[in-house]
């Protein structure tokens, strides 16, 4: 993890961004593009609850806290200060990220994970009642509309960029570029010392916090940035479906499939919640006749996948390459 | 070489640890020289590693003080007396798994550089120091409880310690990779460390250690050269009598 990339590692992220660059133009068909929007808010969401949770170990499950707050923040500040998408998504984040460092710093000093556990999620249940109760300004139940679109603009030489309900292409790149940002942060941080601090307090707080790791330093940073970018992902869902509900922005329905996401994908990888957000988002659209049955087999994937592949999909190839190695270790 | 103060590196004052109703060390305090090796020395429960755990700051005393280099460090955090010159290895050895040999090292050793590249050149000698340069690469999880005691050196060692706690110097390493790792820790008192060890074998005391300290009950009841202290009846009787018969 903390080695030089290879050419190789650069190659197939190289290809992979083309592929995802090229893709609207040979699937052109809205619906399908709509779920791969979904699925890029998903990855991003993902990705910075296993920065959290896999990279550094906290195991939080309030998260969707963080999103609720991105995508109020963001809608409200459009609606009432008649501010543009692409200012308030960036000041959302910020409060996102205030919010993270502000319910992180008593939390972060538990050191029993299972409380980290409860409290965040009891933390995330307080901020959906509270929009839920706040009528006068979120309109609670009722839901929030009248959110603002992303205003559009002229790109030389490719013409114009328009947002709106019937045209996803945008949309799409919008999002595209949000999760390449987010990876990037992520990768970029974690390749680094922080990376290093970050996974060694995962894997012993003792020893590392006698290594001179401020242990608490590094928790609230991992903290902050990731509610940033789960805060960026909820802000960019409010201005890309236009309405919210407190269920639908803050509730633990969220989580719960995020948490799936990254089991099923790999915790504590790179590439792993972009794979499972992915997987699970397109499973959960064809699983949709089911309707609530559709949770006995998210759960049954989950079981499956840590008892088969417990580093998730993200190590399928490795897993089979190692399989004959391990066998003859044993 | 030694320095013209004559001020210990390391003062307790009267140092005292008690948990709920139970009292784990109590009234301890001792003095260390730069320079010195001091065994801490008595049997099982008798407050060794809550001693280390003071010192190092895992625990903070219930009462009185502790010093190094004259200053007051006794409510500092762990991390902090790291920055300040005070390294440990743990008794029940605590590798991060998931990382590499020369990554664990890594860990100890970034503190001092800037960049990744340096913080793993610097930790590559002090692999190579503990003899585990062929595993540089290999994943910690891979390595034996020997190996993994000298992980655990190699990466206190990075921090560029003034004074280094070592929590069971050869527990659970094998009898003949024993003159080694005191070759080791001798090359590196050599090289200007300070040492607290904590040690069962008698052996290893005396070759090592300057002074020792015997515990009991908390309580420190005896105090001198290891041969000294070998001969204290209060000693023999309490663990040396266990040990001879052994």
């Amino acid at each position: 993890m903390f080695k030089p990339l290879t050419l190789r590692t650069y190659l197939l992220v190289a290809a992979l961004i083309a592929l995802a660059l090229a893709l609207p133009h040979v699937i052109d068909d809205s619906y399908l593009l709509h779920l791969m929007i979904l699925s890029i808010i998903f990855a991003i969401f993902a990705s910075a609850w296993n920065l959290v949770t896999g990279f550094a170990g906290l195991k939080t499950f309030g998260h969707h806290a963080f999103f609720g707050i991105g995508a109020y923040a963001s809608a409200l500040l459009g609606i009432n200060l008649g501010l543009s998408p692409w200012l308030t998504i960036w000041l959302a984040a910020v409060i996102a990220a205030l919010a993270g460092v502000f319910i992180g710093t008593p939390i972060l000093r538990i050191r029993s994970m299972p409380h980290v556990a409860i409290v965040t999620l009891a933390f995330a249940e307080i901020v959906r009642i509270t929009i839920s109760n706040l009528q006068g300004i979120t309109r609670g139940e009722l839901g929030l509309w009248g959110i603002p679109a992303f205003e559009g603009f002229m790109l030389p030489l490719i013409g114009e960029v328009v947002f709106n309900p019937s045209v996803k292409l945008w949309y799409y790149y919008l999002a595209l570029g949000l999760l390449l940002l987010s990876i990037g942060l992520i990768a970029l941080m974690m390749r680094s010392k922080v990376g290093l601090a970050v996974v060694a307090m995962r894997d012993g707080e003792d020893a590392a916090e006698s290594l001179g790791i401020n242990l608490a330093r590094f928790k609230l940073l991992v903290f902050g940035v990731s509610a940033f970018l789960v805060g960026l992902a909820g802000a960019f869902y409010a201005h890309y479906v236009s309405i919210l509900t407190p269920m639908a922005a803050v509730g633990p329905d969220l989580i719960i499939l995020v948490i799936a996401m990254v089991l099923v994908g790999g915790l504590g990888t790179f590439s792993g919640p972009i794979i499972g957000a992915f997987v699970l988002t397109f499973l959960g659209e064809s699983l949709r006749v089911l309707d609530d049955y559709r949770l006995l087999i998210y759960g049954a994937l989950i079981i499956l996948s840590i008892m088969f592949m417990p580093r998730g999909l993200a190590t399928i190839g490795s897993f089979f390459r190692r399989r004959p190695a391990e066998a003859r270790a044993d | 070489m030694s320095s013209p103060s004559q001020q210990p590196l390391l003062q307790v004052e009267q140092a005292s640890m008690v948990f709920g109703g139970l009292v784990a060390v109590k009234d301890l305090s001792l003095d260390l020289r730069a320079g010195e090796i001091l065994a801490l020395m008595g049997p099982n429960g008798a407050g060794k590693t809550t001693t280390f755990n003071m010192i190092a700051g895992a625990l903070i005393p219930t009462s009185g003080r502790i010093l190094f280099e004259g200053r007051d460090i006794t409510r500092m955090k762990p991390d902090g007396r790291c920055r300040a010159g005070v390294a440990r290895t743990f008794q029940i050895t605590q590798p991060f798994h998931e990382l590499s040999v020369v990554e664990n090292v890594m860990v100890g050793s970034m503190v001092h550089h800037t960049s990744l590249a340096e913080t793993r050149k610097e930790a590559l000698t002090y692999v190579e120091m503990v003899g585990l340069g062929a595993k540089a690469e290999a994943p910690a999880k891979q390595l034996s409880t020997g190996q993994r005691k000298r992980l655990e050196l190699a990466r206190a060692m990075a921090t560029r310690p003034r004074l280094l706690l070592m929590d069971e110097v050869t527990g659970g390493v094998d009898q003949k990779s024993i003159p080694d790792l005191v070759a080791l820790v001798q090359r590196l008192h050599g090289e200007g460390l300070t040492l607290i060890i904590i040690e069962h074998n008698m052996r290893v005391i005396s070759e090592l250690a300057h002074r020792a300290i015997f515990m009991n009950r908390g309580e420190k009841i005896a105090e001198g050269t290891p041969a000294e202290i070998a001969a204290h009846p209060d000693v023999v009787e309490l663990y040396l009598g266990e040990a001879a018969h052994a």
